[in-house]
């Protein structure tokens, strides 16, 4: 039963997930102010813009001359030290609009497209194709980024990712699909094989590695879960989590706070427990906009465009802060008073597709977008 | 006895609820309020031959699967087998004439989907108007009288591809599906080419409204006019140039579509925006016009393009490929593009061209659904009851195939390969449906049951022919025997 079909299994094969790479896309919704995860403390008219909201130097994780990360992020300094994370500055879309349905739109689809850049990217592939468990949105529904995904599960609990057959209803199955040939039948025994792997993932409660504890939030709880997914073995290639609550239009101190410490605990939890794994694992965080460079008359920023991106990955894979800075100063700022986009956000993310997926189509991931390196 | 509004509604929504039970009593004038009455019990007469029969082989291509009563119904339309297929088939093909008021009673719930004039789309959130035309779209498939149109609509929702999440499509893809593709999908091949190019949404999908031309330093944009060519008409080998897209895209310069409240969205040619020079589009000139007269190009170019012999090969093949094999024989091909010439692009000619071939009467089984055509079958052959609400769509994205929500212009692929991988949540769904575990959506067990007269009768009837001892012997083993069927892999094809 030498057929063309058997020979593709490899490339196919949903079993065979810890082969593939896995993208966890955190998307905070509600424009995150940039300069609040990473205050420029070394630049003059940031203190001078924020006389009121700064981040001081002394209180700064130091990440360069002139970048520092919110002291309430210092769960990641380890990540820091060990060269883990990369920080993009000034890193946004076209989106002039400041609203925050259209330029969440536009950074989903990765530009005036349908489906969603993350959709695109599993199904436009040269030769392998994605697997039935290929995409994860964890939350109730499936982000924009995920439409047109060949497939895409929303999950709120692990209950959401099994199969609900009883093993006597697969031992049937088993049998009925006994004699199926060619490429019909290979996909037959590559689901067989999945179902084992997911039975083994419901079959015990999961530890996270290397004593990790995860915090009780959503946040955490769904990076946990992604850890667990990621570790099974499932061909999972793209997890997408939405953390919201950035919309600080007023004391913005206090409003985000929680926020801030939230995502750092979590990411530093997940990349601890993911321990050696992090190395076919990339975290993404982005926003639709960054926001307005001067504090407003209620201690809150409005919407801006630049804002700011991480890359979360292998020790030594990043580390430096990628930014095209221009002083703070009114007249290097853009109408009405916002950080340029100097980093397109598409142009972060082609070079850590390319590395998941070589094979990927990324004209049609990114139709219409020239690529510029970072 | 006093029916005022409100008590209508409630009847119909528990009626809605419970399925039909109970309100067998309504007399049947009444049931477009009351909800719907049930139907008398047909006779049940599921295939007997080893193989797929003919009657269970044309079910499985013109429509989204057998229900316990259409065999059945099929068959008393002629004494001879082979004459009662000719006549569902003739009856297909003429959907005008079935009444589908059942189906329309259903689907009435999807109030935004009635919006009129087009700008009353805009008042709705873009995830309301996506959910109830999905819904849908998925209710007309399970309870159409004219499964053969259901099954054409998709077809062509395909070849004029809208993924509905791009921009402005949010708000005009429903318009598109009632008032281009529908009406049209069984009519003419230029008619419905026509409307799909002055579509509202196809010009924002291909950005057909943003192809101006002021003067000679504009460029016109490009990207209808290329899957003009390419995907709806003469197919990418179909012997054009790079010159043809751009004196297309030329000649196609200047619509828009309408803005304010005396407009409300309409389409409109603005001379201002069109190049008036002269072109030439595949060989055949066309003047410079002044002016509206400038108009005229739409019509030469969609006159050019559809009547040329590539556009007949294309869709042919395309045909083919969906009613008779993935890789469809060429003298198939050839047939039913020489009748697509012949009747001028007819579309139901060329159906029962292709429907009386021999290469599609004879190769049963080869197809293997696309995962809406099997959840649609699966709720068809349990007679289940469904409001085809989040519980069931979320199986259409688990596999990847939400309706309207193909990522590039060319649509859903239409062969094996591309689907499957999908088994994982196609068994899922099978297990799931079998046992009555999703929400929403419910079948009687026991009525199928004793319908059925049997397993082995059940198990004909879902699978087109008698099953094997093998199967036979393993679904009767089954604590989810139902589930089981729609799982296997005979159910898989059609």
């Amino acid at each position: 039963m030498e057929l063309a079909g058997m020979s593709q299994t490899k490339a196919y094969l949903h079993g065979n997930g810890d082969m593939k790479k896995t993208l966890v896309v955190v998307f905070l919704r509600g424009g995150a102010d940039g300069l609040a995860l990473v205050p420029a403390v070394g630049d003059d008219g940031y203190h001078r813009l924020r006389p009121r909201i700064a981040v001081s130097e002394k209180e700064a994780i130091k990440l360069d001359d002139r970048f520092g990360l919110n002291p309430l992020m210092s769960a990641l300094s380890p990540a820091v030290k060990e060269g883990a994370l990369t920080t993009v500055h000034c890193a946004g879309s076209e989106a002039a609009t400041h609203s925050h349905f259209e330029a969440q739109d536009l950074v989903e689809h990765g530009g005036n497209s349908g489906g969603g850049w993350l959709g695109r990217f599993l199904r436009f592939r040269e030769r392998t194709s994605a697997g039935a468990l290929s995409a994860v949105a964890l939350g109730r529904t499936v982000p924009e980024s995920l439409r047109g995904a060949p497939s895409a599960t929303a999950m709120d609990s692990i209950n959401d990712f099994a199969f609900t057959g009883s093993d006597h209803f697969v031992r049937s199955l088993q049998l009925l699909y006994r004699d199926q040939a060619g490429v019909f039948g290979a996909r037959a025994n590559d689901t067989f094989r999945a179902m084992d792997r997911l039975r083994k993932l419901h079959s015990k409660d999961y530890t996270p590695a290397n004593n990790t504890q995860y915090g009780s939030d959503r946040f955490s709880t769904e990076l946990r879960l992604a850890a667990q997914l990621i570790k099974a073995g499932l061909g999972t290639e793209a997890i997408t989590i939405d953390l919201g609550g950035w919309d600080s239009h007023i004391s913005q101190g206090p409003s985000i706070r929680s926020n801030i410490t939230r995502l750092a605990n979590g990411l530093a939890a997940f990349r601890r427990d993911m321990g050696a794994e992090m190395k076919n694992t990339t975290v993404v965080v982005m926003s639709e906009f960054g926001r307005r460079v001067t504090e407003n008359s209620v201690l809150g920023t409005d919407h801006g465009r630049g804002g700011v991106m991480f890359v979360l990955g292998e020790d030594g894979a990043g580390g430096r802060v990628i930014a095209d800075w221009r002083e703070l100063t009114q007249e290097n700022l853009i109408s009405p008073g916002d950080l340029p986009v100097t980093t397109d956000y598409r142009d972060v993310l082609s070079p850590i597709l390319r590395q998941h997926a070589p094979d990927a189509d990324m004209a049609k991931v990114f139709p219409d977008h020239s690529e510029k390196a970072v | 006895m006093k029916h005022d509004r409100r008590a209508f509604l409630k009847a119909s929504s528990a009626a809605a609820l419970v399925g039909t039970a109970g309100c067998n009593q309504a007399p049947e004038a009444l049931w477009p309020l009351t909800g719907l009455p049930e139907r008398p019990p047909a006779d049940f007469t599921p295939p007997s031959a080893e193989s797929i029969d003919l009657v269970s082989h044309v079910i499985n291509r013109l429509t989204f699967g057998p229900t316990p009563r259409l065999r059945s119904s099929i068959l008393r339309l002629a004494k001879r087998e082979g004459e009662a297929v000719d006549q569902f088939i003739e009856q297909q093909l003429a959907p005008e004439k079935i009444d589908d008021s059942r189906a329309e009673h259903r689907v009435r719930i999807f109030e935004t989907l009635a919006s009129d004039p087009i700008g009353e789309f805009y008042e709705f959130q873009p995830g309301l108007l996506r959910e109830e035309l999905t819904r849908a779209t998925l209710m007309r498939a399970v309870y159409s009288e004219r499964q053969l149109l259901e099954v054409m609509v998709r077809f062509w929702s395909d070849h004029f591809n809208i993924d509905i999440s791009k921009g402005e499509c949010k708000w005009l893809k429903p318009a598109d599906d009632r008032d281009v593709i529908r009406p049209h999908a069984m009519g003419n091949f230029a008619d419905l080419l026509t409307a799909s190019a002055k579509s509202q949404a196809m010009l924002t999908y291909l950005d057909g409204r943003e192809n101006r031309v002021r003067d000679k330093s504009d460029k016109p944009n490009e990207n209808y006019a290329r899957e003009l060519l390419e995907l709806h008409t003469l197919g990418v080998d179909g012997g054009y140039s790079q010159r043809d897209v751009m004196e297309i895209a030329r000649c196609l310069s200047g619509w828009r579509i309408g803005r304010g409240l005396l407009q409300n969205g309409t389409v409109q040619f603005e001379p201002g925006l069109h190049d008036s020079g002269s072109k030439t589009v595949l060989g055949q000139s066309i003047p410079a016009r002044r002016g509206m007269e400038g108009r005229k190009d739409f019509t030469d170019v969609l006159s050019i393009v559809s009547t040329h012999p590539s556009t007949a090969s294309h869709i042919a093949t395309k045909l083919c490929r969906r009613f008779i094999d993935d890789a469809p024989p060429a003298p198939a091909i050839e047939k039913v593009a020489a009748k697509f010439i012949a009747t001028d692009g007819s579309i139901p000619d060329t159906l029962r061209a292709l429907f009386s071939l021999d290469a599609f009467r004879k190769q049963r089984g080869n197809k293997f659904k696309q995962p809406m055509h099997l959840i649609a079958s699966a709720l068809r052959a349990t007679e289940a009851e469904t409001d085809a609400g989040r519980p069931l769509i979320q199986y259409l994205t688990r596999t990847g195939h939400m309706p309207f929500e193909y990522p590039s212009p060319d649509g859903y692929p239409d062969v094996a390969e591309a689907w499957q991988s999908t088994l994982l949540w196609r068994w899922n769904f099978a297990a799931r449906l079998g046992r009555g575990r999703i929400a929403g959506t419910r079948y009687d067990r026991d009525r199928l049951a004793k319908r059925g007269g049997g397993l082995a009768k059940l198990a004909a009837h879902f699978l087109g022919r008698k099953p094997s001892e093998e199967e036979l012997a393993t679904i009767e083993e089954s604590d989810n025997p139902i589930g089981l069927l729609l799982a296997s892999p005979g159910f898989q094809w059609s």
